[in-house]
């Protein structure tokens, strides 16, 4: 079966440039556009994965990751931090990777299937 | 309530971790922002109008050409952050930066100072391992509470949801106490109390280690527990090790977004105390902002 990853970004073209290149990859994607839209999507559909940019509208990456661990079956999704904010790989320091944008596709695909295959 | 914060700018990147937060906050919160600048020290006695230009560090005329100029460099320094922050004013001053941020601070009755922890000259020494002359002298003098943001860390991202309040049990605590517990009921976050169990000069038997941490855990819930009131979202942790690194480390742990506490510890008279060497060494450090509070005022 397909693992599936979550993208959670508020910028719709890096959401469908990712969706699209996981798919691409024979991952199956969810998508959320913020923080707290992610919370509830997370739960139903339990990614393998999840890509996460820090800055969005409504609730902010780290508090999504917060949150995120406070739930025993989910804490130990991976997550790959895409963001443009600098420093930000302190942020989530937990996280397997941290990605500035712009971003190298092929350094993504390779920590992905590093991760979980 | 409404807020006001006021920012203490050099314009240089020094402070743009504070002006993250700042602006963030603002914006957050609803709060007033004051972005506030000293333009540079007037020499000769203060009786002439020229200053060292903060940035350039020449010798520059005052007059309203420059002050514009200066106020119009901060605009773009930060453009983007005033057209999201509708709140915003700038205000310009020349003079000694700490006494004017203070000067400013006690006119516009702000609710807390955000600043770096230096203005970014000499980096190197001041980034290891001091902050500046500048926070020392406001955070011992400032009646409300001042906020450190000494590295542009990704941190305080959306809002606050976990703060760490660490003790000493001192007097001077009991301000920072109140400030983090009003701060966590207003902003519904949880809230860790915190002690470091100081062992770096001594040689113990690890029983004793845990024998102390057992009391300590048990002091903390006695002493804040009864002031906790109605909330409820808290636990107290006491960490053995150099107390500056364990306040660090368990900020990181817990994903603080905020680390309280008093800038002083041996020192009961405000006026006498000096910046306590964890403190700096925690605003140094801390992967978030830190708040210092000393003096009952504005908590």
């Amino acid at each position: 079966m397909a693992k599936k990853i979550m993208v959670v970004d508020d910028d719709k073209e890096i959401t469908s440039y990712l969706t699209q290149l996981f798919k691409d990859n024979g991952y199956e994607t969810v998508e959320a556009n913020d923080g707290s839209e992610a919370h509830d999507i997370v739960a139903k559909e339990k990614p393998d994965l999840i890509t996460l940019d820090l800055e969005m509208p409504n609730e902010w990456g780290p508090r999504f990751y917060r949150k995120l661990t406070q739930n025993p079956e989910l804490k130990k999704i991976p997550i790959i931090v895409i963001s443009g904010l600098p420093s930000n790989q302190y942020a989530i320091q937990k996280a397997v990777a941290s990605l500035t944008k712009p971003f190298d596709r092929d350094e993504l695909m390779k920590i992905v299937k590093q991760t979980i295959g | 309530m409404k807020k006001k914060i006021l920012l203490a700018t050099t314009g240089s990147p020094a402070s743009f971790g504070a002006a993250r937060v700042a602006f963030e906050m603002a914006k957050r919160y609803d709060a007033e922002l004051l972005l506030f600048h000293v333009a540079g020290v007037p020499k000769k006695g203060f009786s002439y109008q020229e200053v060292n230009d903060v940035r350039s560090q020449e010798t520059v005329q005052v007059d309203d050409d420059y002050m514009a100029w200066v106020e119009e460099e901060l605009k773009n320094t930060y453009a983007k952050q005033l057209e999201e922050c509708k709140n915003a004013r700038i205000i310009l001053a020349t003079g000694l930066p700490h006494r004017e941020i203070l000067r400013a601070a006690r006119d516009e009755d702000v609710d807390m100072i955000i600043m770096g922890a230096h203005s970014g000259d000499s980096s190197d020494i001041y980034s290891k391992g001091y902050p500046g002359s500048t926070l020392q002298r406001v955070a011992k003098a400032a009646k409300c509470p001042v906020m450190t943001v000494h590295r542009e860390s990704a941190s305080y991202m959306g809002g606050f949801s976990h703060i760490v309040f660490a003790t000493d049990f001192s007097k001077q605590s009991e301000s920072a106490f109140k400030y983090a517990l009003s701060m966590a009921k207003e902003f519904d976050c949880e809230m860790t109390l915190f002690h470091a169990l100081d062992i770096t000069s001594k040689v113990l038997a690890q029983s004793d280690i845990e024998d102390k941490l057992i009391t300590l855990r048990k002091r903390l819930r006695d002493v804040y527990g009864p002031k906790m009131g109605d909330f409820k979202n808290f636990e107290v942790d006491v960490w053995e090790g150099n107390p500056y690194v364990e306040i660090v480390k368990i900020a990181r742990e817990r994903m603080a977004d905020l680390i309280v506490l008093a800038h002083n510890t041996r020192e009961l008279d405000p006026e006498q105390a000096r910046m306590g060497s964890t403190l700096e060494q925690v605003l140094l450090r801390a992967n978030c902002p830190v708040v210092s509070v000393n003096r009952p005022d504005k908590v």
